[in-house]
């Protein structure tokens, strides 16, 4: 899991001298050590992110909500495309990992568990690249599919350049960190209750259902906050792999915006929208580390 | 006799010969299944890349070979490769100068501000990273650094920075400090703690999130691709454009590799990858 922020609990253990930081001058030395790696990240996301806000209500030098209004108008039916991907990759990326995961904690298998480590390497762009090859009208899937007869070469049907696509790729790449996380909970589960579940006779998929799922529920709600967000930012996926026709997601749209019609006003409002969804999310996922002691 | 053996076995549920024959088929059913998941989009790529013709609706290619290996290696995919490795080599380098003091502080001393310093560095977690670069350009446009060396490595810091400050400050905690306690009691500074008890001890965890840094750097796509353009081509940014330009051939030798250090990390260093190491690496 993500490490998370706590109160170290060596205070409060008697007879133990926590480190002391020295003179007041050192204590404020040691945000000199801080302060490079702050520079950078305040200047190249917080002031981007605050100027961001600011650009999405100019246009040509005016404070105005034309851009709000311009994104309801063209991208409204984008922002509900974007959200539904991401919901139904989250639900089939945590129903898989659910059971796989139920199967490699009770049964095991090592060569399974490897291989679904692998996605985590593969960079976002190499898999949509992959699934371009593999799913395209003329890809090599359909090409393997038409030797065994069970398509017509003629109309190949084409799952890339679709939703469906994007889908695929989402769910391939993030399976692999769904798996992690969820494993690690599931491990987290004590055996005793699983014994004291077999013993009462419950089969595998029961000990799944009625024990490790109810028992990892909130890192299994973590987790799917990690990915929802992921994947409502996804941009090189859908970039290679959705279709050339509207709609895009979001991502796509901001790059579009600003490629093809140099409209950073539009761009930022379409971004602002991007933060406010991700931000519902987030809020519950910083809540939970902050909060939950290490 | 035979009856109560049979009850017997019932009752323990002892898999008779014929279950245990269905369900070994059904277990390699499923890892052929797995297999098939994993490997499908990635052997696609390897059979492009070593296609030299392949005209639809031919089941295999027409002509195989290196050729495209060969070509690619002299032109522009080399050069994408040489400057994504060094500007990988440079982000790595200076995000461990950076950050390696900053975790031991964080972990360790009551650093002012600790709570705020932390929040800075995970909140560019929570966001969408390319509505923010897209701004970040334009601030590196007007310092003059975009579409630089020095503007790409600057945009990918931002990720290896947040990433390398969590996954270290807790390899830094994960060291019990009674250790240090006990070179202090002896008498050593704290420089001298640091380098001879605290820094051996944190050396795997610190090599393996130096590696994912590497890593991130090497295969990031959406910052480079704002910022570098159109000077700056990395390896994943050349990809891209082959790939989206219908050069085929060409964008599956970059895929692989890309891939390639990515896969040989995992299999070599499967055992060293905790898993809140690669939680966060799975998403930037």
């Amino acid at each position: 899991m993500a490490p998370q922020i706590s109160r170290r609990p060596e205070a409060r253990r008697p007879g133990h001298r926590p480190p002391r930081a020295g003179d007041p001058f050192k204590r404020w030395l040691s945000l000199g050590a801080a302060a490079p790696p702050l520079a950078i990240v305040v200047w190249l996301f917080f002031v981007p992110f605050l100027s961001s806000a600011h650009r999405s209500f100019l246009r040509e030098g005016e404070w105005t909500l034309r851009n709000y209004a311009l994104v309801w108008r063209l991208y409204k039916i984008d922002v509900l495309y974007t959200l539904g991907i991401s919901l139904v990759s989250l639900v089939l990326v945590i129903g898989i990992a659910a059971l796989l995961c139920g199967y490699l904690r009770l049964v095991g298998h090592r060569f399974v568990e490897f291989l679904f480590k692998i996605p985590l390497f593969v960079p976002f762009v190499v898999v949509g690249h992959g699934m371009r090859v593999l799913l395209a009208p003329r890809g090599t899937l359909n090409s393997a599919l038409a030797q065994v007869g069970l398509i017509d070469l003629n109309d190949p049907p084409s799952i890339a350049f679709s939703w469906l696509g994007i889908v695929i790729a989402l769910v391939w790449k993030n399976l692999a960190l769904a798996v992690l996380l969820v494993l690690g909970a599931y491990r987290a589960v004590d055996e005793s209750y699983l014994e004291a579940a077999r013993n009462l006779g419950a089969s595998t998929f029961r000990q799944i259902k009625d024990v490790l799922l109810p028992m990892s529920a909130p890192s299994l709600v973590v987790a799917s906050a990690f990915m929802f967000t992921s994947m409502l930012a996804s941009f090189s996926i859908p970039l290679m792999i959705g279709g050339g026709e509207p709609p895009h997601m979001l991502m796509v749209d901001v790059y579009y915006r600003i490629n093809y019609q140099d409209d950073l006003g539009t761009a930022n409002a379409l971004g602002m929208v991007s933060y406010l969804l991700a931000m519902g999310v987030a809020g519950y996922y910083l809540r939970t580390i902050t909060v939950k002691p290490a | 006799m035979d009856a109560r053996l049979r009850a017997g076995s019932a009752f323990l549920a002892l898999p008779s010969p014929g279950r245990t024959v269905a369900r070994a088929t059904l277990r390699m059913t499923g890892v052929l299944v797995a297999i098939f998941v994993i490997f499908a989009p990635l052997s696609s790529l390897v059979i492009w890349s070593f296609t030299r013709t392949w005209h639809w609706p031919h089941p295999f290619p027409q002509a195989m070979g290196f050729f495209y290996w060969r070509k690619v290696l002299e032109g522009d995919l080399f050069r994408a490769l040489q400057s994504g490795l060094l500007i990988a080599v440079i982000v790595t380098v200076l995000t461990l100068l950076l950050t390696v003091p900053l975790a031991y502080l964080l972990a360790r001393y009551p650093v002012p501000f600790k709570a705020a310093i932390l929040l800075v560095f995970l909140l560019p977690h929570a966001f969408p990273q390319l509505p923010v670069f897209v701004n970040a350009t334009t601030l590196l446009y007007r310092a003059h650094l975009a579409a630089s060396l020095s503007g790409v490595v600057l945009i990918h810091m931002v990720g290896a920075l947040v990433y390398a400050v969590w996954t270290m400050t807790a390899v830094f905690r994960s060291i019990p400090e009674s250790l240090e306690e006990a070179a202090w009691n002896l008498g050593a500074s704290r420089l001298k703690t640091f380098f001879t008890v605290a820094l051996p001890l944190a050396t795997p965890g610190l090599v393996a999130s130096t590696l994912l840094v590497f890593l991130y750097s090497f295969d990031e796509f959406t910052g480079t691709l704002l910022v570098g353009s159109p000077f700056v081509l990395t390896l994943p940014v050349y990809m891209y454009r082959t790939s989206v330009g219908y050069e085929l051939q060409v964008a599956s030798i970059a895929a692989l590799l890309l891939m390639l250090p990515g896969i040989a990390l995992l299999v070599v260093l499967e055992r060293y990858l905790k898993s809140e190491y690669l939680s966060m690496f799975g998403r930037i």
